[in-house]
């Protein structure tokens, strides 16, 4: 950790962030995690739609109280601008000239409307990566539909295989599928910086938030083939799928395992029945594979569950090889001995909040000599910005206008 | 020339760059299909000895009955649900997230498969694993070893919960690291046991796109520092923060939730509700009062505007559950695709809950090109994805190539790329170091 100078994949790249909710911010959250200089730009007054929606600290709303605005926008600088007004438009575009990426969530053809669009901004900048999140796609039958993360994930996701026969599909939890999308434009700005950087041409990405879960390995890809091998509708169980799976009870909660007739043996050891290995009816793949041993075999299993802590089943699977976990609380997540150990949950500090711990790096870098395997000292992360908070600072410095310009444009409400 | 006076280009953004695979399930082969989607030669690292159970079907040779079993607890398995001769390149799921890749035949277990490792390690830019930490060590793959070989390589590491840490070799998939993470307690039902909690890995989705998105930041550190680089991306990890805003609100407010189900924080409704048909289903979420008013208009209920228990959001998700009775008596004798048609005009956020039938033939998919057929020689031709996002300068015909067949590519990975002669060739396929069917002896 003595390495000074440690040099951040992303940070020679300047992000202009147009976006708002969840996967716009949750793409340029993670292109300011690795680097990248993120000018956020916000609506005056009232900033992301973000800051008003829960959990807010104490559950008191707020525009510097929202949790899920603290969690998106980590290292990045807010700039409020009305994007409507001449004068908002032309500063985006300068910012754009200056900028690397620019990275937009609204309805298709907002940007267009307003005079963003990617004709301005490749007149702008002709080296621009110009990434574009919305929920279906630029084009296309549903290009103007709406859609919340439930609507999403229910069209591109496994929804209809998740939770029980006899009551509703349920979706993932909060704003996971357009988190995923976020992800993916991250990844998506990624590639295209390096297409720009080999031939100077700019670039539009269009990400559909639909497309990239129906994309996704999260039970959908694999089950797409599945249904095109043999026909295959996914739909959800009604009663335990193979033997010995399941979210079982057990003393203090419930412990998932993952059972089938591979896995079986491995289980049958870890509760300490190796003798049933020895008859016919669980000592091969084929045998283990007769439904009619799932009630069975749960009648042995649950018993032995039940007298045993989610962290003492947690120790078994580890020492049996047995695929399995607890099903934590977020509370029990906070005090896993592992993330504990690993230092994983950072504290930051926000005016509002005080100091408390937020999730960490998705991934983290280790240095190159390799001597000591040691991690490059990860920057810590930036709070938030409160609305505005760089609004002078970003116009002197990126745009170089003097003072006087910038309380002009304070009294003509463009920032 | 195109309208905007430019050439399409004719690379894509990983062309040149040659990537070995040493992933199992499904995180791991996510992040490099996404790296061979856009160029990226990848290389899948294989063993005619070791079977990694999941990656390329649950076992090498599966009686009828696991087949049969399998089937029963939700497909993915074989086409026909025949395994075939060779099961291993007839797996749907590795059928899926194998395109584009190569397939070599090593056995690191060998002084001779350690050779000739090391040898593709001196020639390739990247190497991306999702293995039991302890099992890399036992065969070599460490950082510290590969980047004596090729100080330019850049390696991902995807372990469950780390390289180090008291859950260094903790064995778990994404669903157990879900659940160890707090997702599958969240989202289960709210008035039935967790028992019932649902599966699906969104830890595996975004760990592929995670560790794809970790590679192409080493290759940025690597033009600009002329090094390589190693990133320990951890699944469990990387998924936490997908989970972010119940973080903050136990950080900030001590408050832990479960059983969350389909209710949303404050909205209403919002939920899916059953339509007519075998296990149809629409998704309908309300974020403002015009929509709810356009809700009422379309189930010719205006009634409900001035109803006191639904005057307002706050009264609605308070009446949450009467609501959503309500709107399922409505929809449950209407066919899924006429309600969303109807909704979306009115301006409802709505979705219909898509099998893959309905994915595969989704209007929208298909206007925007989506789908790709493609045929596999023990497989069949089949419909895949294409590219998960569209570049506008950058015409992406993904997938090229089918998913390779075990051992597919020896002959032009020891041959072509690490200049074997024929004898050599010859004297390992003897040793049984080649081959395209797992040993006998593999489960």
């Amino acid at each position: 950790m003595t390495e000074q100078t440690t040099i951040m994949p992303l940070d020679d790249v300047r992000v202009l962030d147009l976006t708002h909710l969840a996967a716009g911010p949750f793409c340029t959250r993670i292109l300011g995690d690795y680097g990248a200089d993120v000018i956020k730009i916000e609506r005056r007054e009232t900033g992301d739609p973000s800051r008003g929606l829960p959990p807010f600290y104490k559950d008191e709303p707020g525009t510097e109280r929202s949790g899920l605005f603290m969690f998106l926008n980590t290292n990045k600088r807010s700039v409020t601008l009305d994007l409507k007004s001449d004068r908002g438009r032309e500063l985006v575009l300068e910012l754009a000239r200056d900028a690397d990426v620019v990275v937009e969530s609204f309805a298709p053809g907002t940007m267009d409307a307003l005079g963003l669009g990617y004709v301005a901004l490749k007149a702008a900048n002709p080296r621009l990566v110009l990434t574009s999140i919305s929920n279906y796609g630029k084009t296309g039958p549903y290009r103007d539909y709406l859609g919340m993360d439930i609507n999403l994930y229910g069209m591109g996701g496994n929804m209809i295989g998740a939770g029980d026969f006899d009551h509703e599909p349920v979706k993932t939890a909060g704003r996971m599928v357009n988190y995923h999308a976020g992800y993916v434009a991250a990844l998506a700005t990624s590639l295209s910086l390096t297409s720009v950087e080999l031939d100077g041409q700019s670039e539009q990405l269009d990400i559909s938030v639909f497309e990239t879960a129906t994309h996704s390995i999260d039970g959908r890809l694999g089950r797409l083939m599945g249904y095109e091998h043999n026909g295959h509708l996914s739909s959800r169980p009604t009663r335990a799928a193979a033997v010995a799976s399941g979210a079982h009870p057990c003393k203090d909660g419930y412990f998932l395992i993952t059972g089938g007739a591979r896995f079986l043996p491995n289980i049958i050891r870890m509760i300490g029945m190796e003798e049933l290995l020895g008859k016919p009816e669980y000592a091969t793949p084929a045998a283990r594979a007769n439904p009619d041993l799932i009630d069975e075999f749960l009648a042995h299993l649950i018993p032995w569950t039940l007298d045993r802590t989610k962290a003492e089943l947690r120790v078994e699977a580890e020492k049996h090889g047995v695929l399995g976990g607890p099903l934590n609380t977020i509370e029990d997540l906070l005090n896993d001995e592992s993330f504990v150990a690993r230092e994983y949950f950072q504290e930051i500090d926000h005016p509002t909040t005080g100091p408390v711990k937020y999730p960490g790096y998705h991934f983290v870098l280790h240095r190159p000599d390799g001597e000591d395997g040691a991690e490059i000292s990860m920057p810590k992360r930036r709070r938030a910005p409160l609305l505005g908070e760089h609004t002078d600072e970003v116009l002197s410095g990126a745009l170089g206008l003097s003072v006087g310009e910038i309380e002009r444009l304070r009294a003509d409400r463009v920032i | 020339m195109t309208t905007n006076g430019r050439e399409p280009r004719s690379k894509l953004p990983l062309d040149g760059i040659r990537v070995l695979d040493i992933t199992v399930v499904w995180a791991g082969p996510y992040s490099t299909m996404q790296l061979g989607d856009w160029g990226a030669e990848v290389i899948r690292v294989e063993s005619t000895k070791y079977f990694a159970a999941t990656t390329r079907g649950q076992m090498a040779r599966p009686p009828k009955e696991v087949v049969e079993a399998q089937a029963r607890a939700g497909g993915m398995g074989y086409p026909d649900n025949e395994a075939g001769e060779r099961p291993w390149n007839r797996s749907a799921v590795f059928n899926a997230h194998g395109r584009n890749k190569r397939s070599v035949t090593i056995d690191l277990t060998s002084p001779e498969g350690q050779e000739a490792f090391e040898r593709l390690i001196a020639a390739s830019d990247g190497l991306i694993e999702n293995n039991v930490p302890i099992s890399m060590e036992k065969w070599g793959v460490t950082y510290e070893r590969l980047s004596k070989i090729n100080p330019r390589l850049i390696m991902v590491r995807m372990p469950a919960f780390g390289l180090a840490g008291p859950y260094k070799n903790y064995r778990t998939w994404g669903n157990h690291m879900e659940a160890l993470s707090g997702h599958p307690l969240i989202r289960a039902y709210p008035n039935l046991s967790p028992e019932y909690a649902a599966g699906g890995v969104p830890a595996d989705a975004a760990g592929g796109v995670g560790a794809a998105f970790a590679f192409t930041l080493g290759l940025r550190y690597r033009r600009r520092t002329g090094k390589g680089l190693m990133i320990e991306a951890p699944t469990a990890e990387n998924f936490v923060p997908l989970l972010g805003e119940y973080v903050m609100d136990y950080t900030m407010n001590g408050r832990v939730r479960t059983q969350v189900g389909n209710e949303h924080w404050t909205n209403a409704p919002h939920n899916s509700y059953r339509c007519q048909g075998e296990d149809r289903w629409i998704t309908v979420g309300v974020w403002n009062e015009e929509q709810w008013r356009s809700l009422c208009g379309l189930m010719r209920q205006e009634n409900l505007v001035e109803d006191p228990r639904f005057i307002d959001m706050a009264s609605r998700f308070e009446n949450r559950h009467e609501l959503d009775s309500t709107i399922g008596e409505w929809t449950g004798t209407r066919q899924p695709h006429w309600l969303v048609e109807r909704l979306q005009a009115a301006g409802v956020p709505s979705g219909v809950v898509m099998n893959e039938r309905d994915a595969l033939e989704d209007r929208h998919l298909h206007e925007r090109g989506f789908w790709h057929s493609l045929d596999h020689p023990e497989a069949g031709n089949y419909r895949h994805v294409g590219p998960a996002w569209k570049a506008s300068q950058t015409p992406n015909d993904t997938p090229r190539r089918h998913a390779p067949l075990l051992g597919q590519d020896n002959e032009y990975v020891y041959k072509t790329v690490l200049g074997y002669t024929d004898d050599e060739y010859r004297d390992l396929e003897e040793k049984g170091q080649i081959g395209m069917d797992f040993a006998p002896e593999v489960p």
